[in-house]
């Protein structure tokens, strides 16, 4: 039970980080960034394919988040003329090229065979529990300087400018602040949560297919953050794990129930009650569980 | 505000700690089914789940394997590694299974096998990538593929286009692993003949229509088409490709060609198609098992509209034999008696039970599954032979077979 645990922790603190990424752009800049997944995407296959080269998980990570922030750059040179909706389209499409591209690239990334065998993080700690509860401790590390992190960054300076942005972006133009410079930057550091993320998640699940990074992950990182509020850190954090408990505690609904249905249609019943309690979440609840309930 | 976080911190952790449902009973053995019961593999998962369920139902009947009940859990694999790595967490810690059977996508299985080597327990599976045989990934073992490799089916294409004839084949296959593996396979084996590759088109899937891969493939003027495809997308290409009006043959996986093919098309689209499957035991006594089994279970659908549903029948009965025969209940001694069980010599046998009868009169028993003959390779493949079908006024015929 515990290792269970364990791992559903580390996939949900795989969430809390793609989270903090989106709310950062999101939540605080108003970028609608529906292409998340891509730079999950980039950041696992940097990080699996040049620790698969030889090189220690530490130079790896710092790559997979590097690149990751790289590749949002030209993004970043689109946000400057796109809003809004014309912004999600461009990102959607930008995931799925990541995608495709892996999928294209057999030389680097073998394609739709993916990669198995990419090194485990800890695995010098054995097998056992002690790797994992070591993964677990250092995403959650992560997720902990991410978070102080995104908290500094609202109180500062730079944040009152990306807040500005999401409000009313004429009206800080006019004020003379160039919203360019700090767009791309909003961009480039939340892919860079991404892409760490998606480091933890290569070392984690240990393969890597392009069928692993369609846009439900984007999807699911908005859900995450809508219930937990949007544009607070504390509800990036609360609402992936939110999410988690969703996702996995219905797998145990027919084990408080087990005869009233078979396990073939509760596998459906499952999925249609993740999607039941979102909704409902969203009707009753929609500034999220830490929302701001000062604005309107 | 602090009120609502306290509630649902205390929420969240009463919501996990809840399902305690390790009991420590000695007395049955714990299996996992873990299926693609949602996602891409759907149509194929709930038979899969449910003809594990109605083997283990026939097992226990029949007493057990080594005096125990064997106690099934089923989880959905959303056809999705990361999904199926939780659930089949899960299965392992929570539930303490000790096998984990009827993985269907490489991805998924990919992806779960590093789980079950950890756990040292065996997992069963139905999918085609070729690095589920060997180390990394199978470095114990305990990985049994209850299907013939991608690689293997693409040799047999290769056989079956040379044995026809055919000196211009192209390939199209669908962008998956499986797809890919199988137009890979078939063009890597016909090079090896010898031969020259003509045009080959990867599409992507979900596609309404596929007229622009199929006329870029026409253009080159093949006097045969190798597919690596599935269902849906066969059905569009072929419907398209009749509305052409350019004659053509093809060979196709026996997934996509199957009587739901004919049953969509119609006989005249789809006469003359070679379908290749592996040689199901149909006409086989397990093969018959299975296929009441499958009735009963699926509203009278016949077994064989789900081949992979055969081979979750025939997973379950293995295992159960293979604990009859070790003995025992430890991995170690149920992997090391598989191979006594499934391959040859030894007695023919369809059923558990009558698996289960011999072996207590000391009889060596050689299962022949409802799937294929099931006898396992050195890496847990299986190698079977390859049927040739040649569809002819809506009726599948096998012409011959072919040995790889």
């Amino acid at each position: 039970m515990e290792a269970y645990l364990v791992a559903i922790a580390i996939i949900a603190a795989i969430y809390v980080l793609l989270t903090l990424g989106l709310t950062l752009q999101y939540g605080l800049t108003g970028l609608v960034n529906f292409g998340h997944v891509g730079f999950f995407a980039i950041g696992a296959y940097a990080s699996a394919l040049i620790s698969m080269q030889g090189m220690p998980l530490v130079v790896s990570f710092v790559c997979a988040a590097a690149i990751a922030a790289l590749a949002a750059y030209p993004i970043g040179l689109v946000a400057l003329r796109l809003r809004d909706d014309y912004f999600a389209v461009v990102t959607l499409g930008f995931s799925e090229t990541v995608r495709l591209a892996i999928t294209s690239e057999k030389w680097l990334t073998n394609g739709v065979q993916g990669i198995p065998g990419v090194p485990k993080a800890f695995a010098g700690m054995g097998i056992g529990m002690a790797g994992a509860v070591a993964t677990l401790a250092a995403i959650a590390l992560a997720c902990g300087v991410a978070a102080l992190m995104l908290r500094r960054i609202t109180r500062s300076p730079f944040g009152r400018v990306i807040e500005a942005i999401r409000d009313n972006e004429d009206a800080l133009r006019a004020l003379g602040k160039d919203p360019a410079r700090f767009k791309i930057q909003v961009l480039a550091l939340g892919s860079a949560l991404a892409g760490v993320a998606g480091a933890f998640y290569a070392h984690y699940i240990t393969y890597l297919s392009p069928d692993q990074f369609i846009p439900l992950v984007t999807f699911y990182v908005w859900m995450a953050m809508i219930m937990g509020g949007v544009g607070r850190v504390s509800g990036a954090v609360v609402g992936a794990l939110l999410l988690m408990l969703f996702l996995e505690g219905t797998r145990f609904l027919r084990d408080v129930a087990p005869d009233l249905i078979s396990a073939v249609d509760m596998a459906s019943v499952r999925l249609g009650a993740v999607g039941l309690a979102l909704v409902l979440f969203t009707l009753f609840r929609p500034q999220g569980l830490m929302g701001d309930y000062t604005r309107r | 505000m602090t009120i609502t976080r306290r509630i649902v911190l205390a929420g969240s952790a009463g919501a996990l700690a809840m399902p305690n449902v390790v009991r420590a009973q000695g007395e049955t053995f714990r299996v996992g089914a873990l299926n693609p019961v949602t996602g891409a593999g759907s149509p194929y998962g709930s038979g899969m789940q449910r003809m594990i369920g109605a083997a283990v139902e026939a097992i226990n009947a029949a007493g057990g394997a080594n005096g125990r009940r064997i106690e099934l859990f089923s989880e959905d694999s959303q056809t999705s590694p990361q999904a199926a790595v939780l659930a089949a967490k899960k299965l392992i810690e929570v539930n303490r299974v000790r096998a984990i059977l009827g993985t269907w996508s490489s991805g998924v299985s990919l992806a779960v096998m590093p789980l079950t080597n950890d756990a040292d327990i065996l997992l069963m599976h139905t999918s085609g990538a070729p690095a589920l045989s060997t180390p990394p990934v199978n470095a114990k073992s305990l990985g049994f593929r209850f299907q013939a490799t991608n690689d293997r089916f693409g040799r047999a294409f290769a056989e079956i286009a040379a044995r026809e004839g055919f000196r211009r084949p192209a390939t199209m296959a669908f962008n998956n692993a499986s797809g890919i593996g199988n137009t890979d396979g078939f063009r890597r084996a016909w090079a090896a003949k010898g031969n020259q590759n003509g045009e080959h088109v990867v599409y992507e899937p979900n596609q309404p229509s596929y007229r622009a891969e199929l006329l870029r493939v026409l253009n080159t003027r093949p006097d045969v088409i190798v597919m690596g495809s599935f269902l849906p997308d066969t059905t569009i290409i072929l419907r398209e490709w009749f509305q052409t009006g350019t004659p053509m043959k093809w060979i196709i996986p026996g997934w996509a060609a199957n009587p739901q093919l004919v049953q969509a098309l119609g006989p005249a689209v789809t006469q003359g198609i070679i379908a290749v499957e592996s040689v199901s035991n149909e006409g086989a006594p397990a093969f018959a098992a299975f296929d009441a089994a499958h009735r009963r279970a699926m509203g009278n659908q016949p077994g064989t509209a789900n081949a992979y549903a055969a081979m979750t029948w025939d997973m379950a009965n293995t295992l159960a034999l293979a604990i009859e025969q070790a003995k025992s209940f430890e991995t170690a001694a149920i992997n090391a008696a598989i191979r006594q069980v499934a391959n040859p010599p030894g007695e023919a046998v369809a059923t558990f039970a009558e698996g289960k009868a011999a072996i207590a009169a000391g009889r060596k028993v050689n299962y022949e599954g409802a799937s294929s003959v099931l006898d396992f390779d050195q890496f847990g493949d299986v190698t079977p032979d390859f049927g040739a079908y040649f569809i002819e006024q809506g009726q599948f015929n096998r012409r011959y077979v072919v040995k790889i």
